[in-house]
This record gives structure tokens, sequence and C-alpha cells, in this order.
């Protein structure tokens, strides 16, 4: 069981005077005192380049950046931390993987109907410059994954991308299931784990996965930051789409040769204090057990869940039970522009929730949603919160 | 209707602070989407709404019920009074502009531009007729039917007249007096003055000397009238320094006395004072330009306006 208490008090913004209700994690977690306290740290003592330049300085980054790709390759139980290579966030993982892999005019690339536009817009893009052939497995009724529909649209198909854990309505998809079906398929598959890596656990052994990206900002970690994860087979096979300083072991006026895995991937000088943020932000993640975490987010999903279904007119996206959507509790009212529920809610009681599309427009703009209000739990969330956040969205819900 | 009514709003604001500004400018994108027929799309309109909504409602559900169902007339309702107080705004900036006062001609009202109303001040008259019954207002204030070929005028046949009605021993009078004197110069205007003696026996006496130096001595007139409101007050108010001044001219002080005191004279000047009060004046300065009055001493640029025909309305 998590010690909530405990947990709040290494976040500043959660042990000052004013705090806020953070229901905002699925767009952006808030940071641990540690985390910043590493990136100042390399700021103030270390400031230097990561991997060319020799001396003590320069010596201490490197190897912080060496720790952190090390430490990477452990949480997602990778074979070795040339597998884990270092980019901005999930979108820039993803763009590596459409833009460096060898698709060409009439490959098959299976995505799910409810992708973020981060695995959306680079396969549509793929389509429009290459000629992929690009569809959507529709998902149930619940919004849950249709497997059936899947193993017969996986047939043919050259790759899959889907998300792990839906950004719009917390529901996972069964990500081993999915790969199994795909490997036997003849497909390769990336898994989008922007939602679900600070959830639980990611095993990229256990689920014999072959691609997988995720961002820092989701996880504890500094924005700016992320990983994408390739099987070191495959990530020699990719041909990177950005090349330039640090990519190469040397170059000619007319020739080159690339470094090897992951550094090729890596091009120009990296945000090397927001990579130590997210060594340490995995650490920090590393002591708690994910199964805590989601009995944690659970309990307050199936409070605040079983607090909305008192109001007829608020529908939850996803699947009804709370246990299938993770911290997420995503709901719209039919014809009702949800963002005014956001700055009331804000302005009353310092909640912080998102309203909008949520990057998943897509999906909206299918089922004639205008948008929604979406309440996201993380480790340092309170049921005293969601007692707060209950309370004055009944009030709202009384004059509107 | 909404973002509209924030788009001025804002606007306004963000003359003063960049965070309204940003509003401001939000406000912009979204007037300029719906007056093209398109959604406003930055939740500009809900996101005013809601503000408003949570401040309301932490006083009163019943308040904020309200306020969400009327919405839209509210804002209707805050558009035309802001319209309605905008315009009222810009009436008195161009009332203080041309009339020296917000509130329109000779009018006493407040004006935040002029709060000391400095603009309408005057020497009051005493009026033993009306015995103070009757207000009197710039509006039964008027040149018709009176004669004021007795009093002493220059620049004449010019397409403009102004007419002085003042008092040398009178503050604002005084006040008044350089500007007329200034605007005539400059427009080369027809210029009648007439000292309304408003201080009893020694206004008195300056008007007797006043009618027989315009009478006896015409080409200096103009320089004693000028020093009169000039020197100091209080030593035109004491009669023992009459002599000094009259000499001081090179007048004939005894031919001058002697005129003053001559029942002729005060038979001329209490038909003089007779014709100015026909004028309904109730208190000095008061200026007539091509025959509007206007009573108290205005800016210089209020009798530039009214000389110009810049007045409107």
């Amino acid at each position: 069981m998590l010690n909530t208490n405990k947990i709040r008090s290494d976040f500043k913004l959660l042990s000052g005077e004013k705090k806020p209700v953070y229901f905002d994690s699925a767009c952006m977690s808030l940071k641990p005192n540690t985390v910043v306290e590493a990136m100042n740290e390399y700021y103030f003592s270390y400031p230097a380049c990561a991997g060319r330049s020799s001396h003590k300085l320069g010596d201490k980054a490197t190897k912080k950046v060496k720790e952190t790709r090390e430490l990477i390759a452990n949480f997602i139980n990778a074979k070795s931390e040339k597998e884990i290579i270092f980019t901005r966030n999930t979108t820039e993982g993803i763009n590596l993987l459409a833009n460096s892999f060898s698709f060409k005019n009439g490959d098959v690339v299976l995505i799910t109907d409810k992708e973020h536009n981060s695995n959306l817009v680079p396969w549509l893009r793929l389509r429009d410059k290459l000629g992929i052939v690009l569809k959507k497995i529709p998902s149930n009724d619940d919004n849950t994954f249709n497997l059936e529909k899947f193993s017969e649209l996986v047939k043919g198909a050259k790759f899959v991308s889907v998300v792990h854990t839906s950004n719009l309505d917390g529901a996972t998809n069964p990500a081993k299931e999915i790969i199994e079906l795909a490997h036997k398929a003849g497909a390769l598959v990336h898994l989008d784990c922007a939602q679900s890596i600070a959830h639980q656990k990611i095993d990229v052994r256990k689920l014999n996965v072959d691609f997988l990206s995720f961002s820092g900002h989701k996880m504890c970690g500094p924005t700016g930051t992320g990983v994408f994860y390739g099987r070191q087979r495959l990530l020699e096979e990719l041909s990177p789409f950005l090349v330039g300083g640090d990519t190469v072991l040397f170059s000619t006026y007319d020739s080159y040769e690339m470094l090897p895995v992951p550094e090729k991937f890596e091009a120009g000088l990296q945000d090397y204090a927001g990579i130590i943020g997210l060594g340490e932000a995995v650490k920090y993640l590393s002591q708690f057990d994910f199964e805590d975490i989601r009995a944690h987010e659970f309990e307050i999903n199936k409070y605040v869940t079983e607090s909305l279904e008192k109001f007829p007119q608020i529908k939850i996206i996803g699947p009804k039970d709370p246990t299938l959507r993770s911290g997420i509790v995503n709901f719209y009212i039919e014809n009702t522009d949800m963002h005014k529920f956001a700055i009331m809610l804000d302005e009353m009681q310092g909640i912080a929730i998102r309203t909008g599309q949520h990057c998943v427009h897509s999906w909206f703009h299918a089922k004639k949603i205008y948008n929604s209000l979406r309440v996201s739990v993380y480790i340092y969330n309170t049921m005293d919160e969601a007692k707060i956040f209950v309370e004055t969205l009944t009030k709202i819900l009384k004059i509107i | 209707m909404p973002c509209i009514v924030a788009l001025i709003v804002f606007g306004i604001m963000g003359i003063f602070s960049a965070s309204q500004r940003a509003l401001a400018l939000e406000a912009l994108d979204c007037v300029f989407r719906r007056v093209t027929f398109r959604a406003c799309n930055t939740g500009f309109t809900e996101k005013v709404k809601g503000k408003l909504l949570a401040k309301v409602l932490k006083r009163s559900t019943f308040l904020a019920k309200v306020l969400n169902k009327y919405y839209e007339i509210f804002s209707w309702i805050f558009f035309i009074l802001m319209v309605g107080s905008t315009i009222w705004v810009l009436r008195g900036v161009y009332n203080f502009y041309v009339f020296g006062s917000c509130n329109g001609l000779n009018s006493t009202g407040f004006c935040a531009f002029d709060p000391n109303g400095e603009n309408n001040k005057v020497t009051p008259l005493g009026d033993g007729e009306t015995c103070g019954i009757t207000q009197k207002t710039e509006k039964t204030v008027t040149l018709k039917n009176v004669d004021l070929s007795s009093f002493p005028v220059k620049n004449v046949g010019s397409k403009n007249t102004v007419v002085f009605i003042g008092c040398y021993a009178c503050d604002y009078s005084r006040k008044a007096y350089p500007d007329i004197l200034k605007l005539v110069e400059k427009k080369n205007a027809d210029f009648i003055f007439a000292h309304y003696p408003a201080k009893g026996d020694v206004t008195n006496k300056l008007a007797d000397v006043g009618y027989c130096v315009n009478r006896d001595y015409k080409d200096k007139f103009w320089d004693w009238n000028s020093y009169l409101f000039e020197i100091d007050k209080n030593y035109i108010l004491d009669p023992k320094n009459l002599d000094t001044m009259l000499t001081k001219f090179n007048f004939d002080v005894k031919k001058v006395e002697e005129c003053a005191n001559s029942p002729e004279t005060k038979t001329a000047v209490d038909a003089q004072v007779k014709e100015l009060n026909k004028t309904n004046i109730y208190g000095t300065p008061t200026i007539f330009i091509n025959e509007k009055a206007f009573v108290g001493p205005k800016p210089y640029r209020v009798y530039r306006s009214a000389i110009n025909k810049f007045i409107f309305f």
C-alpha cells in the first residue's frame, strides 16, 4: 500500500500552503524534488558534454548518461542498454520508427481506432508519402481492444503500432496477445507506452515486443525526455532519419561511417540534464511496487466513477468497470462544451483537470463528441482530493 | 456576443496589463471567427463564462444558476450598457473639449476633467427682480433686443463678433479676459466690451470712468481696459489709486472725474447696465461669441472652437 503522505512530501508543489488538486497526470506527472535536484546538480556541478569531452566534468556527464541508460534498460528489462535510445518524447520515438524502418508502397500497418495523434499522424504521413496501407482496428462497443477483429486484420500486415494504455479512457490493450498474434502473422509490433510506463510494470522481454516508446514527463521525469526501445538486431537494421553530430564514427568530404546503436540514433548534443533527471525519475519509481500503484489508482477511480454514475447526464468514456481504466476517468455531457467545467473546477478549488479532445481528435470526430473532461490520478493523489473534486463538480452540475 | 464585450473590455484593460492583452487577442480571434461565420475555437467564451460562474457560485448557487441560464441575455445587457456608457463618455470628452464642461455648455455638474468646476465659476450678480426664485441658465442668456451701441467696440465690420461682459474687479472675468483678447486679435473679430459693476460702489465708479475714457480718449480706451484687468485687483478697488492710474495714461484727471460724476454719465451708465440686464446674465464673465453665450472663464480652446464653428451639437 502506498504511503501517500510520504509521497506527497517528495513533491514541492504538494508540500506548500496552496496545494492544487492535481488531476492531470495523464498529460504531465508532477516531478519529485530529487529529479529537479539532479538536473540542477548537472547544471551547477558538471555542465559538460557527455561522450566526447575527456576532462573530469565531461567524464562525469558521460558516466551519468550511461548510468541512466542502464537504469532504463533494467526498468523495462531490456537485454542491453544498447537497446535504449534517448528521444524528446514518445512522438519523436514513433517518428524515428516510421521514418527509419524500411516501409515501402503497399505495406500494411495496423493501428487502433483510438490512437493519440503521435501514433496516427506519422502513419498517415507515411501513407501519403510512401503509399503504405494504414488500417485501423475497430474497438469493441465499450472501447476495449477487439482481439477477434485484430486477428483477422493482422494477416498480411507488416507492422502493428498500438497504444498500450489509452490516454482517452485508461483502458489497457492486451499487449502480450497482440504481440503473439502479430508475430504469428509475421508482423512486427511497436507499443506506445506513454500512458502505461508509469502505471504498470513493463517488461519488454516478457512481452516480446519489437519496439516501444515512452515519455519522461508522464513518469515523474523532466519534459522533453523520452525513450525509444528496439530489439538490438532490429535497431541495427534501421536507417536513422536524423543524422549529424554524435551519430558518426568519422567522416570525410565524401563519406562517413555511422556509430553503432544506440548512438547512431541520437543526433546532436543531447539534453543531458533531462536524461539525468529521467534517470532519477526511474530510480524514484523503482521504489514502488506497481501493484500498489494500480490498487491506489483503482481505489480513487472507483470512488470517482461511482460518484459520477449518480448523474444520468454524465457519460464515461471507455469500459464501465473502473478497474479496467487505470487512473483515468474521462467523461462528457452530450452537446455540452466541457471547457467551462475545467475552468470552474480550477477557479473554485484549484482542481487541475484536462479538457478537450486529448490529442485523440480522430476518435472524437468519429463519435461526434465535442470534448470531454479527464480526471487522471497518480501516486500522489488522495481520496480526500477525489472527494473535493466530486463535491465541487456536484455543485457545478446543480447550476448547469 | 460575450466575445465582443470581452474584446472591448480586455482591449481597454490591455493598455495597462500584458495578461489582459493576451485575453484581448484571444477575444479578437474569437470575434474574427464569429464574423466570418466560424465557430470560436479558442474556448474563450467558455473560459470567461466558467471564470464568472465559478466566482458567483462560490457565493450563491441561485445567482450562478440564473447567470448560467441567462448568460447570453446578460451579455447583451452589458454590451448595451457598455455601448451606452462609451457614448456617454465620448460625449463628455467632446463637451469638455468644446464647452469646458463634461455636461455641456455652462453646466456646473461634476466633470472628472474639471473636478472643481473652474471652467464654470462666475461672480454672481444680484437679482432684485426674481429674488432668486428663477434660476437663470445660459439658455435664457441672449443678446436679442439688447442695444450694445453705447459700449466700446473695435474691429467693426468683422464676420465674427465677440461680446465680453465682465467686471474689472472679478477674479473670473480677469481670468477670461486675456484669452478673449488673444482670440479677438487672432481672428480680428468685432469686439464689444461691457463692464458690469458686479461689486458695488468701486466697480460702479470704474464703470463711470470707463464710460468717460471711451467717450473722450477713444484711442487709448483699450490700453486702459487691459491695464485694469492686468493690475492687482486690490489696487483698482482702492478709490485713492484712481487718480494715479488716470495720470499714468496722461488723461486729464479733473476732466475725467467731472465727467464720471456728472448726472449725464450716471444716466448713460445706468442705461448700459439696464441693457446688460436684458441679456439675463447671472454672473460675470459672460462672453458671447457670435451670439452664443459662454458663462464663466473657459479654456482658450473653447472660445477657439466656438469661433471656428467646431461645435456640432
